[in-house]
Formats: structure tokens, sequence, C-alpha cells
């Protein structure tokens, strides 16, 4: 039969197990809004039994350890989303103020084209009128206008793109640098068996801000875990980090490279970084293409039938846009070859009055170039173009966004802080301690009565 | 079975998303645009640029005939003002034919057809904003001038060239007629036929004056038939005029149902959503400040 000082010792395991359950409690409450936090909970277990006159009796309760609850496929699923968001979130970005280019369709090339084909029919009614001749003069070089302000508008969001790179790599660095010191952390917590949760949950929220800015692929290994980019270019290797480098050696433009010094630009697609180079090395490219071509097969057809025409001399056309026939920089450089009115070539016989060659110039407006689609369509196909692309990224993103929303939630689920319970469990271990307190006073009034007998009163 | 517990995530999510279309609502009733970027409906915003462009070039054809109308007026007029003269030529010209009138009366006839061929000069050198209406495509320079050496009496500085101007798409209108196909033609030729009846007078005989006169009438008819040209032109401008206002009507109506806004579906969305987003404030102050620490005392 158990003396009553081991009563006494059970009771008092009782009132430190159940402290220490309570500040598990505490510390649950404490980081509830700690974003990437996964509550800990405390893991009591039966003390071991002991027999005594052929009885087993109950050896108490120990707290075992604190134990973090997390699910580790959902976190690396919430990975993936992440980088997906943002990745479309930056795309989103950069396509939204690339739309306000081409947002009023009365204005930009659109308008511009319009109003210098106006500005020649306007001149056809009476081609000797040197006012007239001036007004062609001024809508090309609008038109000139509006080419050079739709090219250095993408530049201008493409040199803004470039200039987050290297910024954007020094982030990835200096996460991945964090993310292998605490992984290192981990590795040796839990080779010593303990629970390595904090570390854990501090590693993961940093792995979760490092898929916001690039697309990588997790592995776990007995040391821990590897991060790599999508396509295998090591970044966290045990404790052990790989930097990435940005820079602009042998381009204008701002490359990545891997430590081992190889061109990983084109390959980087997701996260932040994925998107940004996206709009920069594809979709702006893409959109000044297709302004390239309008403005060089523009300008190569209306100068053409310019010089089947007579100016207001009787001379030859002479060449009206500039420059012709590069197509790689046809609208940033496009711009009038001619300054004097009475250059233009409106006549078709030679004479001052006639405005043959005006009616041939101002009919381009409906011919179709070498794309295959006249001027005004071409620029409506662009402005299309850029509709979709923002469309789609609109899309992509309220769907990651969603996504991301619901894994969150899911994980919040499993691992997130819910007061109610920590308020339940603090009553649960308050009232046990209470009970624990009042079997030490009890044996402790037991042991009073067994020392009074000594005494013999 | 544990269920997320901590909500504000989602319905900070519930009221952005309430908050943004209310918003989308509330800039559709004030700007009336349903379409604001290209993005908002990328087929619309690109079938936008051909409706502006249209537009625009349905302005500029207004314009144009405006302008033509003004000029073809003008050329119109100065030929109403030919055709009088001519008539008054040809009264002269019977009364010259007369064989009992004096040398002396035949002078003074000749010599008031004189007058007369040097105002059909300057009739034939109409000119608009410096721009002379006869002469062809040569416009710079005043078509007729006299010519005592000349059996017309004139020379022609023009040319044959006639000019066409876009009135409407796939519609060109020739908006002029030659100086030598007005008053100089297969039918007749005005000039010709008054210098002869000017010289019968000075120098012929009776008969030989009113030879000329004769032909001077065939001539008088070929241009009046001529002159119908301006008519039909005017005619022309006008009834394209109101096509092209028609057009413009068509295409604004058309640019409203590609990006305008169903005013009273935006006014509905806004009021849905504006009910929905109270909606979600309304449980967003309720749920999150409950929790079972409410209830314990």
């Amino acid at each position: 039969m158990p003396g009553l000082d081991t009563s006494l010792s059970i009771a008092v395991q009782a009132l430190s197990a159940n402290q220490g359950a309570l500040s598990v409690t505490t510390n649950n409450i404490a980081n509830v809004n700690t974003p990437g936090y996964s509550r800990q909970v405390a893991v009591l277990n039966e003390a071991p039994t002991f027999q005594e006159s052929g009885i087993t009796f109950g050896g108490g309760v120990t707290l075992d350890q604190f134990q973090s609850v997390r699910d580790e496929l959902l976190q690396l699923r919430i990975y993936e989303e992440t980088q997906q968001q943002s990745n479309s979130q930056t795309q989103l970005n950069s396509l939204n103020q690339i739309e306000g280019t081409f947002s009023d369709p009365s204005q930009g090339v659109g308008g511009a084209l319009s109003a210098f084909f106006n500005s020649l029919s306007q001149l056809s009614t009476n081609p000797t009128d040197t006012n007239a001749r001036q007004a062609v003069l001024t809508s090309a070089n609008n038109l000139a206008n509006s080419f050079h302000q739709a090219v250095s508008s993408l530049n201008t969001i493409g040199a803004g793109l470039d200039q987050s790179v290297p910024q954007t790599v020094d982030q990835i660095n200096r996460l991945t640098s964090q993310i292998a010191k605490l992984n290192g952390q981990v590795a040796q917590m839990r080779g010593l068996g303990k629970d390595s949760g904090t570390t854990q949950d501090q590693r993961d929220e940093l792995i979760r801000q490092l898929s916001s800015l690039v697309n990588i692929s997790v592995t776990q290994t007995e040391h821990g875990l590897t991060l790599t980019t999508a396509n295998g270019v090591p970044l966290v290797v045990a404790n052990q980090s790989d930097a990435l480098q940005a820079n602009a050696n042998n381009s204008v433009l701002e490359h990545v490279y891997s430590t081992q010094g190889q061109d990983i630009t084109s390959q980087i697609q997701g996260g932040q970084l994925g998107g940004a180079l996206q709009i920069r090395d594809q979709v702006i490219p893409q959109l000044l293409t297709h302004l390239n071509n309008l403005a060089s097969q523009f300008a190569t057809s209306f100068n053409t039938q310019h010089a089947a025409g007579f100016d207001a001399s009787g001379n030859a056309g002479q060449t009206f846009f500039t420059p012709l026939p590069s197509t790689t920089d046809a609208a940033a450089s496009f711009g009038v070859a001619i300054t004097d009115p009475s250059l233009i070539a409106a006549s078709s016989d030679g004479s001052a009055g006639s405005n043959g060659n005006l009616e041939q110039l101002i009919a381009l407006r409906n011919q179709q170039l070498p794309s295959g689609a006249n001027p005004m369509d071409m620029y409506s196909n662009l402005v299309l173009q850029v509709g979709n692309l923002g469309a789609n990224a609109q899309a992509d993103v309220n769907a990651s966004n969603l996504s991301v929303q619901q894994l969150t939630d899911q994980r919040s689920s499993v691992s997130g802080v819910s007061l109610d319970e920590e308020t339940t469990n603090m009553i649960r271990y308050q009232r046990a301690y209470e009970a624990g307190a009042r079997v030490v006073t009890t044996v402790n009034s037991m042991l009073q009565t067994l020392m009074n007998m000594g005494v013999g009163g | 079975m544990r269920v997320n517990p901590n909500m504000s995530g989602d319905v900070l999510a519930a009221i952005w998303q309430t908050q943004s279309q209310e918003n989308t609502a509330l800039q559709q009733v004030s700007t009336g645009k349903r379409v604001n970027v290209p993005s908002d409906d990328p087929l619309a915003a690109a079938q936008m640029i051909g409706n502006q462009d249209q537009s625009k070039r349905a302005d500029q054809y207004l314009q144009n005939i405006d302008t033509l109308t003004s000029q073809l007026q003008t050329a119109d007029t100065a030929l109403s003002s030919t055709v009088q003269a001519v008539t008054q030529a040809i009264t002269l010209g019977v009364q010259g034919s007369t064989g009992t009138l004096s040398a002396a009366n035949r002078q003074q006839i000749a010599q008031n057809l004189q007058g007369i061929q040097g105002q059909l000069v300057q009739l034939a050198n109409t000119s608009v904003g410096g721009s002379y209406l006869f002469g062809g495509t040569a416009t710079t320079a005043p078509p007729y001038t006299l010519d005592s050496a000349s059996p017309s009496g004139v020379t022609y500085n023009g040319n044959s060239g006639t000019n066409t101007v876009q009135i409407a798409d796939g519609l060109n209108l020739q908006t002029n007629m030659p100086g030598n196909q007005l008053f100089q033609n297969s039918g007749g030729d005005i000039f010709g036929s008054l210098q002869q009846l000017i010289t019968a007078l000075q120098s012929g005989t009776a008969a030989a004056a009113e030879t000329a006169t004769n032909q001077l009438r065939t001539a008088f008819d070929s241009l009046t038939s001529q002159r119908i040209f301006y008519g039909n032109a005017v005619h022309q401008l006008n009834s394209t005029q109101t096509f092209l206002q028609q057009e413009q009507v068509t295409l604004k109506s058309q640019a409203n149902n590609l990006v305008g806004a169903d005013l009273t579906k935006a006014a509905t969305d806004l009021t849905r959503a504006q009910t929905a987003h109270d909606a979600a404030l309304a449980a967003a102050a309720k749920i999150l400040p409950t929790s079972l620490l409410d209830y314990l005392k």
C-alpha cells in the first residue's frame, strides 16, 4: 500500500503538469495573431505504474512535451499557390499600368491615325490651302508623338520592373540565408528528438515569403528541407544557402544568375520575380513589336504612295515618314521627314490644284498592310491583346486569391489558435490544478492527523 | 471537427469583395460606362477603336461637305451670272443681225458685246480662297485671259483635270468641271461664238452676225446642260449630309451598346452591392468580437 507521501508526490506532479499545460495555453493565446504560428498542445501522459502488495497503482501524470500541430503537405500547397498568386498579382499591377496607355479609344495612336487621315481629307477639299497643308504636317507629327508616347510608357513600365529585379533578388538571398540557418536548427533539434515547432514555424513563414518572390520546389531530406528553384537550381541545402545574383553585365536588362554563374533568367516563372520578368521579357516586347510593325508598315505604304504623287511645285513626292524600313525601333524613331507644307505630294498630275494623290493616300486607311489588316484594325488588335492580357491576369489573381484563402483556412483549421479552445483548456487546467492543490491540502491534513496520533491526545 | 478558428481573413475577404463590387457598380453609374479600361471587355474596347474612327471620319466628311457646298454654290452662282450675260449677248446679237441697222449702231452693239466678253472672262476666273474654280486642276492662276490674237478672243490657261473628294465611305464626288469643258466643248464654244459675233458686227454682214448668234445659242444650250453638273453635285452633298448625320446617331448608339453602362442595371447592381456590403459588415460586427470569454464571468 503506497504511503501518504506517494499521494503527495503524485499531487505535486499533477500541479506541475497542469501548470505546464497552462503555459502552453498561455503561449498559444499570446501568439494568436502571429503569422505562421502553429498552435501547440501539451502532451500529457500517465506516469509509470508501480505495484505493491500485488496491486497496480497509477503513478500520476507527466508532461512529456509540447507538440505543435501542423500539416506539412498543406504547407507545401500553400507555397505553390502563393507563388502563383504573387506572380499573377505582379503581372496584373503592370498590365493595369499598360492598359492606361490604351484605355481612351479616341486618344493615343488610334486617335492620332484618325486625325491624320482626316487632315488629309480636309486638304483634299482644297489642295492649295497652305493652312490645310500645315494641318497635315501637324497631325503627322502628332501621330509620331503618339507612337513615341506609347513606346516610352511601355519602356518606363519595363524599366521599373527591371529595377525591381535586383531588389527582389536581394530579398530572396536574405530569406534563403535565414531559412538555411533555421533549417539547420530544425534538423539539429529533430536529431535530439525535440519538438522544433517554433523554429519550424519561423522557417515555414520565411519559405512562404520566399515563395511569393520566386517559384521554389521543396524537398524533405534527413538534413532538413532542400529548396531549389522550379528548375533545380539549389537555393537552400541543409544549413547552407546559395545566393542568386542579378546584374546587367552583357545586356541593358538585369539578368539573374545562380551561384555557379548560370543565367537562369528565363527559367524563373513564378512569384513576384517571375511575374516581373514575364512582363518585362515577354509582354512588353510583344506589344512593342506590334507597335513597331504598325509604325513601319504604315510608314512604308504611305511613303510609297506619297512618292507616286507630286508636291505643290510639281516635283515627285519625297519621303514623308522616317526612318525606314527598320522594324526593330520603328515606333520609337517614327518621324516626319518633311517640314515644308508645300512638299506634301497631293497632286497626281503635277498641277498644284490636283488632289488625286491625296485620294490615294486617304484610301490607305482601308487598305491591308503586309500584316493583313488595315492600320486602324492593327491598332485595335493591339488594344484587344492588352485587354485580354489584363482580363486574364485579373481572372488568375481572383482564382489564386481564392485558393490561397481556402488553403489558409484549411491550415488554420489544423494549426490556428482558437481562443475558445484555449479558454476551455485554461479552465480545464485551472480546475485540475485546483483539485491537485486540494489533494495536497487533504493529504496534509491526513498527515496532521497521523502526527497527532503519535502525541496520544 | 475542428474548424478554422480565425474568421478575420474570411470576413475581410468577404468585405473586400462586396466593396469591390460596390466600387465597380458606383464607377459604372458615375461614368455611365461599362468599359473603362480594355480589360473590362477586351473585344468591346477593340471595337470602340473602330467606332471612334468611323465617327471621326463622319465628322470629317460632314466638314468636307460644308467646304464643298460653299465652293460648288459659288461656282453655280458664277455660272448663273454667265447664263444671264450670254442671254443678254444673244439678245444683242439678234438686234445686230437686223439688216436695217447703221454701221455706227452695229459698232455700238459690238462694243456692248465686248463688255460682256470681259464680264464672261471675269466670271470664268471666279476663285474661292485663291483657288480658281474653272481651271481644271490648274487652280493657282486665272484660267482665262483676253487675247485678241486668238480666234476665240481668249486663251485657256487651265487643264482638263478634275478632282474628286471623298464625302462618305466608298463615295467620291467630282468637285469641279474644267472651263474648257464648260464653256468650250464639242456642243458649242461660248467665247468663240461671241468673238465671231463681235467680228461680224464690226466688219461683217448681217447674215454673218445671224450665223454667229445662232452658234452662240447652241453654245448657250450646251453650257446650261453642263451646268446641271453643279446642281446635281450640291444635291448629292445634301443627301449625303443627311445620311452622315443619321450614321453619326447610329455610331453613337453603337458606342453606347459597346461600352455604355445599362444605367438601370448599374443602379440595381449598386443597390445590391451596397446591401451585400452592409450585410458583410453587419455579420463581421456580430461574429468577430464574440468568444467564450464573453460568457465566463
